[in-house]
This record gives structure tokens, C-alpha cells and sequence, in this order.
């Protein structure tokens, strides 16, 4: 484990000293970071003032320059400014294509798969627009909280597939952050509120973000958040309803053809226009910049509600199907709100007359997944007690496996709660076949065509045998992030392959490692005093929870032998702590680690023996005697 | 990895008596109690092996609470536990009878699309399969306390079709909603 906590070389980390956790939500159109300030959370201001970091990059300069800054330059250097750069996250050039055209950015040819956009400051993908983003959040969080940030929880939409997680991930690795966990952004909403009521029912979170709608049903009930099912569109958001009215009133002017910065004026237009509209009955879009000969144009609250509704009717597809999913008796307790259209009265309206429930906004809309997010990263950091909260999440998509035909097989079927493992077995289709290759898919549809393709791996050294005879296990693993992995193995001879799921369209880890290293200004000899100080860290981590494992549990759950060697270890490193030698520290503290993982499951197994079957402790203790 | 957890069954797991009837509240508070205990966000700050250890434990938790929430997956698990796999299930015959009237129900159901008014139609038709449904359930839970395996495992079988068709059916009604 490493980057938990930086300390100066030659000073112990204080034990037991509050971490410093933030919360980030990276949205489409704007981002923000959170942390918990007397138990409560608050987004953290920039120097102006402002909570929310409009998801902005200008690159005109050759470096990048994030937020206002960007936003005021995009006219001006529509391709050299990326906005709304979420949408293009994990996905394919092909696939990115006609949404690139249409805001009017330059694609890079040539890289096969991957998206990149030529900027002045060379081919970017959107990861690395991301990381851009978030490391202008990650040094407002240094500087607010003074310090070092010790972990992260990043929100994703809860819609987001595998990919896209996958490079949300890499893009807050990029940016130098720890990253706790991925939480999706209902869930974190749902924390949010959570916390303010701890009231226990079943909850429906809302989510028309930026660029994404997001819809969940969450039931809180014996301090435990379990989501019961979640679904969405993640080519729907408040972007779109911009997009409606710009196009209606380029249809109004005539349908002039507008270059770039135009059209980026007239969507900027129109997002203040949908903004006033939530209290004026009717504004005056202006239009100066955007047609040659300027002036406005009128837009009422009629008008808008008129172009929005239909897209709005394509939201309560989803929430009806997520209904369905979560199978719950009776309807919804409470509705929330979460994202700024959310603010527009008809959206409300509707949603409101939807779940037969008047939806809830007493938290910002724009700020309750940041602060939800904080909540999680806090608990995760371990600042609070056990015992708190704890939240079970689902996957949103099925994960499957191509077989004959084109077919998918579904082997963790939607909303499966996480971490979930699941294993089927499948077999040769001919006679002597002695390799399978494995095609790793996300989707709900029957035929492989229609889903996403996530991987392929192939496994070899089956013996070869009649058609149907060789018996092959697959196991698909995901872990709380909603990430996957995926392991077969030939049942007879123990053949074995594994594949942790990258996306064919993101990074890999060897391009991360790179890309890390070259974004380090540190000098060589600051890298080795901090390597330094990160082995120590670690190795101080590892017997201090050693030691206290140790009296706990020592007597009970160890041989005097085994207790006896255990502390030798122990005693052998913490002499070689204070040293210099960081290889010498990590070797001892990875051996350490080994020798003490058959001591950690036993003390896992004693807690599941506990919370599963209700022994008591005294029972316990007999039989561990025995 | 412990195997001797692995080995346990579902419901000792979740120290409850093994059978088709399960007392939901009692399967719930357990299931929440030992993510309370298990979940990786319980380890967030511990070793790699801890962590490990917490994604397969809690991933095995939520297994062992999907399959035994629901009456067709538990019934399976079940027989399963007596020896009796899925393909072995899936090779048995099915009467007759039964699979004449599987096919007019779904002939009913591929039909409705094209009525004038469906609707009420289809929920006949939904609430047809739930009954039988409900009835193979009961099928299942006396011959499963009888001791009768063979008359379960048919009774599991039928409770496997109907369940097929009974998504089908709401998958229809979903999108005859939305047109």
C-alpha cells in the first residue's frame, strides 16, 4: 500500500490523527471536491469564492488551463477548449465520432481505438483532459485543508459501464490522487441525505447531471444503504436540454450556418436562458455573437417546457424500469433531486407526479454528490467508527461471455450487488480443441453486435479432447468498484488464464506509470527521499496493526511457535526502519506481510463466524482452545 | 482463502435451519450484519491480503443472500445440495400436459401484441402464470419436507419455465408502456 500518508523522511507519522478524505464529484459540466468539517460536509471554494469548477480545459497556450479561465477562451479557440470531455470517457473513436463533430473538436487520426483530441498541447485523451481537471480540485484540496490528501472517493455515474470507470479511475490516478473507492452519484446523493435524516425507507435519487441521467432506488434500513436497482441513459442530460433550445432557436433565426465559437455562444445562451426560466415566466435570449446581426430573441417558460418534455418522458422510461427491478412492495418514501436542471419546475413537476412524492431539494442539487462523496471517503479513510454506515452497491450493466453464435451468456446478471463472484462452466465445440478464446461483454442484449466489448483472452494448454468433454470454469469477479476480473481455468489438467478488464479504448498501466513519472517535477533525489518515506510509512502501517492484531487476537488465534516467529519478524523490521535502505525496508515489510497473511484470515474468519452465525465470542474461544 | 467457510452451506451461513421456507426479516438482519462485518469497505485501510480476503468473503455473503432470497433460486440451491445439478434437472422429462399448456400461454402472450387492447389481456395472462407459479411453489415446499425429491425436482422444473415466461410477459407489458 502506498501514497496513504507522506511524511518528511525522519518523521514518524502521528498515529491516530485525523485523515484527510475528500469527495469528488467530476461532472460533465462542472466538478467539485468536498471534505467533512466538524462532522458536516462543505464543498470547498476556489480563491474567488466559487464551489463549482465548470469541467473546462483550455489548451491555446500549450498548458492547460482549467475552469473559468477555459470557459472564457472557448469562443475563441473552440477546438483548443474541451468541455463536456465525461461523454468521451472509455469510449471508442468510432463511437465518439459524430458527438466530436458536433462540438466541434479535432480528433487526432491515426491511433487506432483510442480517443484524442489535437490540441495546441499535442493529442490528449480524454483521461488526461480528466486528470487535468481534477488535479486543479486535488491542489484546492491541499491548499484548503493544508495538507496532503490521504484518499479520494471519485463519483461516477451510476450508469457509467466498465471502461468508463476504468478510465475514470486511471484519469485520478493521473492526477496524483489516492482513489478509495468509485462511488456511483445517486449513491452518493443518497449518502448525502442520508446522513441529514437517517431516516429509514426506500429512496429514489434523481440524476439529470450535465451529461448523463442517472436513476436509483436505495432502501436505508439497520444502517445499511443497499441499492436495489439503478438505471439510466448515459447520452441524456442537461447539455441536451441546452442543445434543444439552441436548436430551436437557430430554426427560429432562419437556420443560419454558425461556425464554432458561435454555436458554443448559443449553447452557453441557452444554459442561462433554461436557468432564468426556473423563476422568470419569460427572457430575452441574447444574441449578439451568435448571428451576425445580433440582437434577442424571446423564450418563454411555455416554450421551454414544450422542447424539454419529451426528453423529460424519456427519463420516466427508465425510472419505470428501475421500479420494476427493485421489486419493492409499495412505492417510494422519498424522492431526491440531484443535478442543477433538476432546479427546472417542469422537471420537478413531472418526477414529483411520477413517484406520487414532492421531491426533495434541501441540499443543493449541484453539491450533495461532492458532499455524499466526502461522507464515503471519510468513512473509508477511517476516521469514523465501525459500525457507521455502510453501503452495498450494484452493477448497472450484465457482464457476459461471448459463446457459439454470437450469443451472450450473462454471468452477472444487472443490479447484482457487489463485489459479486460468479462461476459457470462452459466446453470445447471441437473435437482436439486445445486453446478458448474468451470474449468478455457488457450489455442486456441477446447478441454480441449490440453490447460492448470489453476484452479477449485466450486460454491454452487444454489437453485435447472429444468436443464437449473438456470442462472449463469461469469466474467473473467484481469488486466494490464495479470492477472487473475475470479468471478460467481447465478443470482437468488446471490449465489457468486471468485478465483484469482494461478497455481496448483506455490506458495501460505501463502508459499510466509513464505519464506519472513524467508529470513528477521532483528531482531524483526527491523521488528517493519520498520512496523512502513511503516505505517506511508502510512498513510502520504494517506492524502497528500487527501489534495491536496481536493482542487482540495472539493467544487465541496463534501457536506460541507461530507468535514467537511473528514477532521476530516484526522486531527484525522495526530495527530497519530508521535506516536508509528503502529496498531493505520494502523487502522486509512485503516478507513481513507474508508471513503474516495466515494470521489475517484467521482473524477474518473468526469476524465472519461471528456476524454470520451468531456464535458467541465465548464459543469461539473454546473451540480455537481445542 | 478458509475452505472450510467455503464449505458450508447457504443457510448455515446465515445460521438458518435448511429448507424451502425462510424467514425473510431473519435472512435480511443477518445478511446486513455480516456486510456490516465484511464488506471492503470495512478494510479500506488494511493489507492487500485483508482486502483480497474482504471481496471474496463479502462476494460470497451476497451470493449466499441472492440465491436464498428468491423462491426459484433457492429451490435449485436446494436440490443442489442433494446432488441434484442444474443439467441433470434440465435433463429430465417434463409432462406433457404441462408443456401443451406452457405453449398456449406463450401463444397468448406472442398474440397480444397484436390486439387492439392488450392490456387487459396481458395482465390475465401474468396473473394466470403467478398462480402457477404459486402452486409449483407449494408443489415444491410439501415434497421438499416429504422427503419426495423426484416430485420436487419436477416441481422445480415447472417453477424454472414458469418463471421464463412470467419475464416475458412483464417485459411485454413494459413495452407496450412505453409505445
Amino acid at each position: 500500500m502506498a501514497l496513504l500518508q507522506i511524511a518528511e523522511p525522519g518523521q514518524s507519522p502521528m498515529p491516530h490523527q485525523v485523515k484527510r478524505a475528500i469527495g469528488i464529484d467530476l461532472g460533465t459540466t462542472n466538478s467539485l471536491v468536498a471534505t467533512l468539517r466538524g462532522g458536516r460536509p462543505v464543498a470547498l471554494p476556489d480563491e474567488a469564492g466559487s464551489v463549482m469548477l465548470p469541467s473546462v480545459v483550455n489548451y491555446s497556450s500549450g498548458a492547460a488551463r482549467v475552469g473559468e479561465t477555459a470557459v472564457a477562451l472557448a469562443a475563441q479557440y473552440p477546438a483548443d477548449t474541451l468541455m463536456s470531455i465525461k461523454r468521451f470517457m472509455g469510449r471508442g473513436r468510432e463511437d465518439a465520432a459524430s458527438d466530436a463533430a458536433r462540438s466541434h473538436y479535432q480528433l487526432a487520426a491515426g491511433s487506432e481505438g483510442l480517443v484524442r483530441f489535437s490540441t495546441s498541447a499535442g493529442d490528449l485523451s480524454p483521461i488526461e483532459v480528466s486528470a487535468d481537471i481534477l488535479r486543479e480540485l486535488h491542489e484546492r484540496a491541499v491548499s484548503t485543508v493544508g495538507g496532503e490528501i490521504d484518499g479520494a472517493v471519485i463519483t461516477v455515474p451510476a450508469y457509467f459501464d466498465e471502461p468508463q470507470r476504468q478510465a475514470t479511475k486511471d484519469a485520478a490516478t493521473l492526477a496524483g490522487l489516492k482513489v478509495l473507492r468509485l462511488l456511483n452519484e445517486p449513491t452518493a446523493a443518497a449518502v448525502a441525505y442520508g446522513l441529514d435524516s437517517a431516516e429509514e425507507g426506500v429512496i429514489a435519487i434523481y440524476d439529470l447531471g450535465g451529461g448523463t441521467f442517472d436513476i436509483s432506488i436505495l432502501r436505508l434500513y439497520e444502517g445499511v444503504f443497499e441499492v436495489l436497482a439503478t438505471g439510466g441513459d448515459t447520452a441524456l442530460g442537461g447539455d441536451d436540454l441546452d442543445a434543444v433550445i439552441a436548436e430551436w432557436v437557430v430554426q427560429q433565426s432562419g437556420d443560419p450556418e454558425l461556425a464554432g465559437g458561435q454555436f458554443r455562444q448559443l449553447l452557453a445562451a441557452s444554459r442561462r436562458a433554461k436557468e432564468q426560466l426556473s423563476d422568470a415566466d419569460s427572457v430575452a435570449l441574447d444574441l449578439t455573437g451568435v448571428l451576425p446581426a445580433g440582437g434577442s430573441i424571446t423564450v418563454s417558460r411555455e416554450t421551454l417546457e414544450t422542447l424539454i418534455h419529451p426528453m423529460i418522458k424519456r427519463t420516466l422510461r427508465a425510472c419505470r424500469q428501475c421500479l420494476r427491478d427493485a421489486d419493492i412492495e409499495g412505492g417510494v418514501d422519498n424522492v431526491v433531486m440531484v443535478g442543477g436542471s433538476t432546479r427546472v419546475p417542469l422537471v420537478r413537476e413531472v418526477v414529483g407526479d411520477f413517484f406520487k412524492r414532492a421531491p426533495l431539494t434541501d441540499i443543493d442539487p449541484d453539491q450533495v454528490v461532492a458532499m455524499g462523496a466526502a461522507i464515503q471517503a471519510d468513512i473509508l479513510v477511517g476516521n469514523r467508527p465501525e459500525g457507521d454506515l455502510l453501503l452495498l452497491d450494484v452493477i448497472p450493466l450484465s457482464l457476459g461471455l461471448e459463446t457459439m453464435g454470437s450469443m451472450v451468456e450473462k454471468i452477472v446478471p444487472r443490479n447484482t450487488t457487489i463485489p459479486a463472484s460468479r462461476a459457470q462452466e462452459f466446453t470445447t465445440y471441437k473435437d482436439g480443441q486445445t486453446a478458448l478464446a474468451l470474449h468478455i461483454v457488457q450489455g442486456e442484449r441477446e447478441m454480441v453486435s449490440d453490447c460492448r466489448s470489453l476484452a479477449h483472452f485466450e486460454l491454452r494448454g487444454i489437453p485435447p479432447m472429444v468436443a464437449g468433454a473438456a470442462r472449463i470454469r469461469v469466474t467473473f469477479q467484481v469488486d466494490a468498484d464495479g470492477l472487473l476480473n475475470v479468471e478460467a481455468r481447465e478443470e482437468v489438467t488446471g490449465a489457468q488464464a486471468s485478465i483484469t478488464v482494461k478497455p481496448s479504448f483506455g490506458l495501460s498501466d505501463d502508459q499510466i506509470t509513464e505519464m506519472l513519472q513524467a508529470s513528477f517535477t521532483f528531482a531524483d533525489e526527491d523521488m528517493q527521499s519520498r520512496q523512502l518515506a513511503e516505505q517506511r510509512l508502510s512498513a510502520w502501517q504494517l506492524l502497528e496493526g500487527l501489534k495491536s492484531a496481536l493482542e487482540v487476537d495472539g493467544d487465541a488465534l496463534l501457536s506460541p511457535a507461530e507468535r514467537d516467529e511473528l514477532s521476530d519478524q516484526m522486531t527484525r523490521l522495526q530495527a530497519l526502519i530508521e535506516s536508509d535502505d528503502a529496498d531493505a525496508i520494502r523487502q522486509k515489510t512485503d516478507a513481513l506481510g507474508r508471513r503474516s497473511e495466515a494470521f489475517a484470515t484467521r482473524r477474518m474468519d473468526r469476524s465472519i463466524r461471528e456476524a454470520l452465525a451468531g456464535v458467541s465470542l465465548d464459543a469461539l474461544d473454546e473451540e480455537a482452545k481445542q | 482463502m478458509s475452505q472450510a467457510e467455503f464449505q458450508r452451506n447457504y443457510f448455515e451461513l446465515f445460521d438458518l435451519p435448511v429448507g424451502f421456507e425462510v424467514d425473510q426479516q431473519q435472512l435480511g438482519t443477518r445478511y446486513r450484519q455480516a456486510q456490516g462485518e465484511l464488506h471492503p469497505d470495512r478494510y479500506a485501510g488494511a493489507s492487500a491480503h485483508e482486502q483480497r480476503l474482504a471481496v471474496q468473503y463479502s462476494a460470497l455473503v451476497n451470493q449466499a443472500y441472492a440465491t436464498l432470497r428468491t423462491p426459484l433460486s433457492r429451490a435449485i440451491y436446494l436440490l443442489e445440495l442433494r446432488g441434484i445439478s442444474q443439467q441433470e434437472l434440465t435433463s429430465q422429462p417434463v409432462d406433457g400436459g404441462f408443456l401443451i399448456m406452457q405453449m398456449e400461454l406463450r401463444e397468448k402472450l406472442e398474440t397480444s401484441a397484436d390486439l387492439v387492447d392488450p392490456e387487459p389481456v396481458l395482465e390475465h395472462l401474468i396473473a394466470e402464470i403467478s398462480q402457477d407459479i404459486a402452486a409449483e411453489q407449494a408443489r415444491f415446499g410439501s415434497s421438499w419436507v416429504a422427503e419426495e425429491l423426484t416430485r420436487a425436482s419436477s416441481a422445480c422444473i415447472k417453477m424454472q419455465y414458469l418463471d421464463k415466461l412470467l419475464r416475458e410477459a412483464e417485459q411485454t407489458e413494459a413495452n407496450l408502456l412505453e409505445r
